[in-house]
């Protein structure tokens, strides 16, 4: 059996690369998927330990968090066509107008 | 059963809702609402007749009506009735004016086409009921801030030809003029409440028992002289409370307000000057007299100031052109005689000078008012002369009223003012002699008065007409012609109501006010007031006796020389203004002694000055510190709001950065890198 030592490196490498995604990318729908590489590296974190600890409550909140996921990228997806009707563009740089 | 003293607060209620009905529905009343004022204020006399028949077989009547604050220990504010034998005289004279005037109005108002009647009588109406309301009033708070209602009804009342220039100023002049006084009015009336936390006028419980108590050493913990001997102390609240009694009575220095009121209506004039606001201010004196009795300081004062503004509006009368402008003179004058009577120890004086006076002077204004419609509204006494056969009712109750006024026997005035200097000189010649400058000021002030007086109405009605208009002068109806007989008569009659001069001479007891005054609330009564005055301030101490006839004679020979003087000089055909010859004197006197001036080079160069002062500071400094404080936040603001770039990756790596900092510092913490 693999311990979850590998699990939580793989999260970690995961959310790292979302991170990495959203801190340098400029692309309104790059950033949309980088926030689902985080979601998903919480994702193995929470089945991982269910794995760990045999019980099932963590798989039943992985479960959740996708249900969750598909509803926010309904929304991301939204926004960023809404952005484009405003900007004519999905850089996140340039939808600066809600500031001081 | 109802009591006739159940009663009491219809007679102010009756006017009131005469105000109210001219106000809601006064243009679709006949006549503008004047009959309605006519039957509220007739009704509200017949009530207090009867009250006044009630007083006089030796029942009185206080109650409290409706506290509207009640403190926590002691102190309630209310609204109360006292009814006793000084405020049941004054209600019969106020109403009686007051329904004379509407009367009057009729003829000098509805039957000169005038606009905005419902105005003046809604006017009229709430000026009676604010006065009966003071009169009847039975604590200091009530009164004052009736006083304040009567002062309003003036204003609204003298500025009620707005649309001309003169009488808005006048009503302002009259507003602020007086409410300067009321400002140490109100004060006192805080300081009366802070030192005996009661403003009641009666009772062992009421302000002067109470600080008669305290000045004789009777242990009183629940007055507060904060430090001051009691002394001085109630001599300070009286002379504050005299703020208010100076304003509105006109007295010197702010009598200038009294003048110039003369730009409202005639038959308002009269209302003033006889029966309401300017008999307020010294029937304030009268009502708490208890307590001015308590310090001789304040009656000097008092005194002083009296017989100063009777001697100074004396001289001032003498000048003017205008017949109304001389009778105001006249009003300013003779209260000064009354605040000297109360100053000197004449009580009852000065309250028989105070009801003489009301008749007199209401039949005089209404007199001129007469004169005033025949003369198709000019005031001038030079356009008139030689109307005696034009208008003999007007004439002869003119006459009356100024017999009465100058102070010839029998007529009231005479019998009236005689006693006021009588009892000042009595008191004078204890060895007081503030007294006997104030009694000196009020005997040269009678021989003005009978000058004054007479070249009035020699110049109006005697020598030859000097205009058109006064060769054909217009008729006057009954509406007029009514209220100045019964005007008339009581001016020639009142006097014998108290013949102290007869009754010394012949024993008789015919001091009817004298006695009249004499029951009451205990402590509300003349001779208690004989007392304090004896005991307190040292009155009639060294027991002096003084033959009414000498000091009498004098001052009737004074009276009969200014109407001497005024006979040779002006009841000629052609009379030519002799003042003319008295020079820059004339001049001076003419502008008042330059009042107005100094009080309004007070107000412009003085206290605006200060305002401009205080208002740099207010902006500058005080403003300043506020702007200042909230300045630093607005440039910190505006600085730090620049991290709020709008832009997701700035806003996603400072989270970054936020987090792995708190983690590191858990880190380092917790010790998890050893």
């Amino acid at each position: 059996m693999l311990t979850p030592q590998y699990y939580l490196v793989l999260s970690a490498a995961v959310f790292c690369t979302g991170l990495f995604g959203i801190l340098t990318r400029r692309n309104a729908l790059l950033f949309l998927m980088s926030v689902e590489l985080m979601l998903n590296a919480a994702n193995i974190n929470l089945i991982a330990f269910s794995y760990l600890w045999g019980n099932i409550t963590g798989q039943t909140f992985g479960l959740f968090v996708m249900a969750l996921a598909a509803a926010e990228v309904a929304i991301g997806i939204g926004i960023i066509l809404v952005l484009y009707r405003n900007f004519d563009n999905v850089d996140v740089t340039d939808a600066t107008t809600m500031r001081w | 059963m109802v009591g006739i003293f159940d009663l009491a607060p219809v007679i102010i209620l009756l006017p009131f809702i005469s105000f109210l009905t001219a106000l809601a529905i006064g243009n679709r009343l006949p006549k503008g609402g004047a009959l309605t004022g006519i039957t509220a204020t007739g009704g509200s006399l017949l009530i207090a007749i009867a009250t006044a028949v009630a007083v006089s077989g030796g029942r009185v009547y206080t109650a409290t009506i409706y506290t509207w604050a009640s403190g926590l220990d002691v102190v309630n504010l209310t609204f109360g009735v006292l009814i006793d034998p000084l405020s049941a005289m004054m209600l019969v004279i106020v109403t009686l004016v007051s329904f004379l005037v509407h009367i009057f109005s009729l003829g000098y108002m509805n039957d000169e086409g005038e606009v905005g009647l419902p105005r003046y009588y809604a006017g009229l109406g709430l000026f009676s009921a604010s006065m009966l309301g003071f009169v009847v009033a039975d604590n200091l708070l009530m009164a004052f801030m009736f006083f304040e209602l009567v002062g309003l009804c003036s204003y609204l009342l003298i500025g009620f030809w707005f649309r001309e220039p003169g009488p808005p100023s006048a009503a302002k002049k009259a507003f602020l003029v007086t409410r300067f006084g009321d400002y140490f009015f109100l004060i006192g009336v805080v300081a009366v409440f802070a030192t005996f936390g009661t403003a009641a006028f009666s009772g062992s419980g009421s302000f002067p028992a109470l600080a008669e108590a305290a000045l004789l050493g009777e242990a009183a913990e629940s007055v507060r002289t904060f430090g001051f001997e009691p002394q001085l102390w109630f001599t300070i609240i009286g002379l504050l409370i005299l703020g208010g009694v100076v304003g509105k009575s006109a007295q010197f220095p702010l009598h200038t307000w009294l003048p110039d009121a003369m730009e409202g209506p005639t038959p308002v004039s009269a209302l003033i000057h006889a029966a309401t606001m300017v008999a307020a201010g010294v029937y304030l004196v009268a009502r708490m007299y208890g307590f001015y009795a308590l310090s001789p300081t304040a009656l000097a004062v008092i005194a002083f100031f009296g017989g100063f503004t009777a001697l100074v509006a004396a001289t001032m009368g003498v000048v003017k052109r205008e017949i109304k402008q001389v009778l105001a003179y006249s009003t300013i004058s003779q209260y000064g005689y009354i605040m000297l009577g109360l100053g000197g120890g004449g009580y009852v004086a000065a309250t028989f000078h105070l009801m003489t006076h009301a008749f007199f002077k209401a039949l005089l204004f209404l007199g001129a008012g007469s004169v005033i419609i025949a003369m198709h509204h000019t005031e001038d006494m030079w356009e008139m002369g030689g109307l005696k056969k034009k208008l003999p009712v007007t004439y002869y109750t003119f006459v009356t009223g100024s017999l009465a006024l100058a102070g010839i026997i029998p007529f009231a005035g005479f019998w009236s003012k005689d006693e006021v200097l009588y009892e000042t000189l009595l008191h004078g010649l204890d060895g007081n002699t503030i007294l006997l400058a104030a009694y000196a000021m009020g005997l040269i002030a009678v021989f003005f008065t009978g000058f004054y007086t007479f070249r009035m109405v020699f110049l109006t009605f005697h020598g030859n007409p000097r205009s058109e208009t006064a060769r054909e002068p217009e008729n006057v109806g009954m509406n007029i012609k009514i209220p100045l007989t019964i005007l008339g008569i009581l001016a020639a009659t009142t006097g014998f109501l108290n013949m102290t001069p007869v009754a010394k001479l012949t024993g008789l007891h015919i001091e009817f006010l004298h006695k009249w005054l004499e029951h009451g609330f205990t402590g509300l009564t003349v001779e208690h007031y004989g007392e304090l005055l004896h005991d307190v301030a040292g009155y009639g101490a060294t027991g002096i006796e003084l033959s009414p006839i000498l000091p009498g004679a004098v001052s009737l020979g004074l009276a009969l020389a200014g109407f001497l003087l005024a006979y040779q000089l002006y009841n000629v055909p052609e009379p030519v203004a002799h003042t003319d010859r008295l020079g820059s004197l004339k001049t001076m006197v003419y502008n008042n002694y330059y009042q107005d001036e100094y009080q309004v080079w007070i107000a412009t160069g003085f206290t605006q000055p200060l305002a401009r002062v205080a208002s740099k500071l207010d902006q500058g400094v005080i403003d300043g510190v506020v702007n200042g404080v909230s300045g630093v936040s607005l440039f910190a603001g505006s600085r730090v709001r620049r991290i709020q770039t709008g832009i997701v990756s700035n806003y996603a790596a400072l989270l970054t950065l936020g987090l792995t900092a708190l983690l590191v510092g858990l880190g380092l913490m917790g010790g998890w890198f050893v």
